[in-house]
């Protein structure tokens, strides 16, 4: 063969190769809807922050295919508003994936958009089972109410208290939780001798410390979310003398990390049952949180949200590899099913029938440890399913 | 029976903070007729003031307190002489509550900028924290304090009301401003000093009202209907109506709450709908508002 | 000129000003559809407080009976979106002429706090009546049909928008039919001097009771509109703080003129989104600072601007 002819052939080989390869390197761009502004703007920046860090981590694209966020704010629980900045996002901003959402009513919201446009939706924080019922497009990686409910009932059972109080934000998680309990703590011998539903909107405690009281109740199952009115409730708690009468449980929100300062010794001895902890042991958790000091400066915001947020966006970036940049909605949650990753939080599983991952849920008390609080885990559940999804159908 | 008890008491803790921080408005509405719907401003900032105080400069509660009340109504006189001043008077009320919203929307977005989003707690002292034991109930001894100091704001305020050359100069002036001012009385002075009146108490309980009303840079519009309601249901300019209203509502809110915990958000608006029907006026008004 | 054809001349200013915006800001289709039944729902507000005095603050609370009556018909009975927007209607009005028959004999800070109690009651029983309400998770699954059969309403908004705008151009022409019709003037017979037409022998709470009942009428449509075209019905539609936003609205454009409300919406709203997507504070500063200056500057607002303005224009051709 002449050299002319092969270097006719390599030029079409070369040639070939450009305009079927990676020609695509389009930008793929993902909307987050989150707090960013008022009451729980802590939460947002949470999320914000854990983008970032996996960003460090693991680089700004996947399969060749740069990934750019794009935040908008959403301060409270508006289903209304949700659905508009998810529309102006998918519309104007043409993003492929939706992602983030604290509060239920806002990421149960956008269903029809996501079906329409055949967006899927990353769940960062949103607890209550029923959303990944509402489109096959869901996918979450935080936790449920039930998850996290069901192995503390049974643990609750074990130490030796019969009667329980629950007293529960009354939306959606809260309802869940309380359900997820009752059903659970009663499966196995024991009785709710009450179930308070307090308004959202409550500030002022005292009535309900007054009902818990009277019930009669050896222990107390409390969930609210996370931020301003758990920190008013528990003080309240400590305030009305409940903490020496009353043991108190709850899932991990009531005790997230930001809060513990603002807590203080009310907050300890407070037995809760979560998916992750600031003080997990393990070597990828402490890289986690180094990284969270190393870019912001310290990392006293770390909690929950943001390991939800993180593993979000490992999916994310899973499912734009899987579609090559492209949108396909349907085969980017199909390529998702199933998968196993570490997380700073410990091993997951995302379940191809909830769509929310499997994970351990640690039993923690929170105590003092070199003069801060913390979450200390005590027992591990390993693999805990979203108990609650598809329930009674 | 200790349940009864249980919850009056807490009803009244509840309605004598409702009280201190309302009672300001019910001061300026009903003795300058200004709807001044940012008071939940003026306790906010007065919150937040003895908060930075306290965490910030490490000052004791007292005199953090005491210096963030001062300096609120320092900051609040002169919005009195530039804006206030300008919309007095029962023909201006829906510029008066425009002009207030305004107001309070522009010190809601100073406090975030200024503090940030986030709760900001003010550190009580130590003979205000743990639990006072009356009898079977316990309460937070931070809300028996609140009762102490309620009961001592309305038997200041009705001494310095009725009792004084200041309380009659003002009734007068607010019963006739052409005649007081003929007779002598500097009604713009009278009008300075009341609003900082209102605005000092509004301060103190926003301070002392920061355990059951969080602060965070939304209390202004968050609560301020609940301001408004008190001094609705107790009659404007009335001080013992407004303590009234407070402790009414506050009792009713408290045991709503406690008896049926799923409604506990009608129960309010329910009393103050009924309340005003049978006394459109308020409890101890005479006069429209 | 004559006054009928100056009502026309605006209906038809807003209809074309309304199509240009459908030609030039294609991707934003549901935020203009949301200002245009925002619009809706502000006229509905100037038809009690700008031509009949009554300062009201619970304008939601009919707004969002509105929604949910023709939110829940939707999800439940019907999905023709004529249909809906009649039952949202009927809702609104027999809302108001409910409450408003009770509260409307008060006036000033007790009228303002009954109207605010009645908002919160009407947000309370929402809350609690999940089970058809959808509470704080919202009602949704509302899939009206496609509008005469032929334009389905789908993820771009150009049914939605072209709908919204054209139930607010007739809104806007039945409104100024009824404030110049002999009982219109009546109404503001009552906001000059309620004494005087008692006098006269007119009833001047019947008068407010029907105006009242005339407005939820609108704001009830207002509201089945927004449910239809966002296909979502949430609680902050029956809250203190979208009646509020309305008078702020209202005032912005100034009140009493029909025109005012539509302005001040717009004006609101674009702001709002501008804003807003930076820092929301940025937004509630501006908003503040402008609400203040309009007050004490502009009373009036927007539209007495434009008027005093076009006034002196006028007298400047004159002289000219």
């Amino acid at each position: 063969m002449t050299g002319h002819l092969r270097a006719i052939l390599l030029g079409a080989a070369v040639g070939v190769a450009m305009a079927t390869g990676p020609a695509w390197a389009a930008t793929v761009k993902v909307g987050v809807i989150g707090p960013f502004s008022g009451p729980f703007a802590t939460a947002g920046q949470t999320f914000k922050q854990a983008v970032e860090v996996y960003q460090a981590m693991h680089g700004d694209s996947a399969g060749g295919n740069k990934i750019e966020f794009v935040y908008k704010d959403l301060d409270q629980a508006n289903p209304a508003q949700s659905k508009a900045l998810a529309q102006e996002l998918i519309v104007k901003e043409k993003v492929q994936y939706l992602a983030g959402f604290f509060f239920t009513p806002d990421a149960l919201a956008v269903a029809p958009l996501m079906d329409e446009a055949k967006v899927p939706c990353v769940i960062f924080n949103a607890a209550t089972s029923a959303i990944t019922e509402k489109s096959p497009l869901y996918v979450r990686t935080s936790f449920t109410l039930w998850q996290a409910t069901v192995p503390l009932a049974q643990h609750v059972y074990k130490t030796g208290v019969r009667k329980v109080v629950t007293a529960v934000s009354d939306y959606g998680p809260g309802i869940d939780g309380e359900a997820a309990f009752k059903t659970t703590f009663e499966k196995a011998g024991g009785q709710v001798v009450d179930s308070i539903r307090m308004p959202l909107k409550s500030t002022d405690f005292a009535p309900f410390m007054q009902r818990i009281r009277d019930s009669g109740a050896e222990a107390i199952y409390a969930f609210l979310p996370a931020g301003p009115t758990t920190l008013a409730f528990t003080k309240a708690f400590a305030d009305n003398g409940l903490k020496d009468k009353i043991k108190f449980f709850g899932p991990g929100d009531i005790t997230q990390e930001p809060d513990l300062p603002a807590l203080g010794d009310a907050a300890v001895g407070i037995t809760t049952a979560f998916h992750y902890s600031r003080a997990h042991d393990s070597d990828l958790n402490r890289t986690f949180v180094a990284k969270h000091k190393e870019k912001f400066g310290n990392a006293d915001t770390v909690t929950f949200t943001s390991v939800g947020a993180y593993d979000g966006t490992h999916l994310i970036y899973r499912m734009v590899e899987a579609t090559g940049g492209k949108p396909d909605g349907a085969k980017a949650v199909e390529a998702v099913k199933g998968l196993s990753w570490e997380s700073p939080r410990g091993p997951l599983t995302l379940d191809p029938d909830s769509r929310t991952v499997v994970q351990n849920i640690y039993l923690r008390v929170t105590e003092r440890v070199n003069g801060a609080l913390q979450n200390t885990e005590k027992e591990t559940f390993a693999a805990q399913p979203d108990y609650g999804y598809k329930l009674g159908k | 029976m200790q349940t009864v008890l249980g919850i009056a008491i807490d009803g009244v803790a509840y309605g004598m903070i409702l009280f201190i921080i309302s009672v300001g408005l019910s001061v300026t509405l009903g003795l300058m007729r200004v709807v001044n719907l940012a008071h939940g401003a003026f306790a906010m900032v007065g919150g937040y003031l003895a908060s930075f105080a306290a965490q910030s400069l490490g000052l004791p509660f007292e005199a953090a307190a005491a210096g963030a009340i001062l300096l609120t109504v320092a900051l609040a006189l002169p919005l009195e002489r530039l804006l206030y001043h300008r919309i007095y008077g029962s023909a201006n009320e829906l510029a008066q509550v425009l002009l207030t919203i305004g107001l309070t929307f522009v010190v809601v977005a100073g406090i975030n900028y200024l503090f940030g989003p986030t709760l900001k707690r003010i550190p009580l002292p130590d003979y205000m924290e743990g639990v006072v034991n009356l009898g079977p109930k316990a309460i937070p001894t931070h809300r028996a304090f609140v009762i102490a100091v309620g009961i001592a704001a309305i038997a200041g305020l009705w001494w310095l009301l009725e009792r004084t050359d200041f309380g009659v100069k003002l009734r007068a002036a607010v019963d006739d401003p052409a005649m007081a001012a003929a007779l002598g009385i500097r009604t713009e002075r009278l009008y300075a000093a009341t609003f900082a009146l209102g605005v000092g108490l509004a301060a103190l309980g926003g301070i002392l009202g920061a355990e059951l009303l969080p602060l965070e840079p939304y209390y202004a519009i968050r609560y301020i209907v609940l301001f408004l309601a008190v001094v609705a249901v107790g009659g404007a300019g009335s001080v013992f109506g407004s303590a009234g209203a407070a402790l009414a509502l506050g009792i009713i809110d408290t045991a709503g709450k406690y008896l049926i915990p799923d409604f506990g958000e009608f129960f309010f608006y329910a009393a103050m709908i009924l309340i005003l029907f049978r006394w459109p006026n308020g409890f101890f008004q005479r006069r429209p508002a | 000129m004559n006054p009928h054809l100056r009502d026309a001349a605006g209906a038809a200013l807003l209809a074309a000003a309304g199509l240009a915006a459908f030609w030039l800001f294609p991707e934003d289709l549901g935020l203009l559809t949301r200002i245009a039944a925002t619009a809706l729902y502000v006229l509905s507000l100037d038809l009690v407080l700008g031509y009949c005095g009554v300062a009201t603050l619970g304008q939601a609370a009919l707004f969002g009976t509105g929604a949910y009556a023709a939110g829940i018909a939707a999800v439940h009975l019907v999905a023709e979106p004529m249909v809906l927007l009649a039952v949202g209607g009927v809702a609104g009005g027999l809302m108001a002429l409910a409450t408003g028959a009770l509260i409307l004999h008060a006036h000033g800070l007790t009228l303002l706090m009954l109207t605010i109690a009645v908002t919160q009651i009407a947000h309370e029983v929402a809350n609690k009546a999940r089970w058809i309400t959808g509470g704080s998770d919202g009602l949704s699954g509302i899939a009206p049909d496609p509008v005469l059969g032929l334009f389905r309403f789908d993820l771009y908004g150009r049914t939605s928008y072209l709908f919204a705008l054209a139930v607010l151009v007739v809104g806007l022409l039945v409104a100024q039919r009824i404030v110049r019709s002999p009982f219109g003037l009546a109404c503001r017979g009552v906001r000059e001097d309620a004494l005087r037409v008692a006098a006269l022998g007119g009833s001047p709470r019947r008068t407010l009771i029907g105006m009242y009942t005339i407005s939820g009428v609108f704001a009830g449509v207002a509201g089945a509109l927004t449910a239809v075209s966002t296909g979502i019905v949430g609680l902050d539609s029956l809250s203190f703080s979208w009646s509020a936003e309305a008078l702020v609205m209202l005032v912005l454009g100034g009140a009493g003129r029909l025109y005012g409300a539509i302005i001040g919406t717009l004006a609101f709203m674009a702001i709002h989104h501008i804003l807003a997507a930076t820092d929301p504070f940025h937004w509630m500063l501006f908003i503040g600072l402008f609400l203040m200056g309009v007050v004490l500057f502009a009373p009036g607002g927007i539209s007495a601007a434009i008027e005093r303005a076009a006034g002196r224009l006028r007298r400047a051709g004159a002289r000219a």
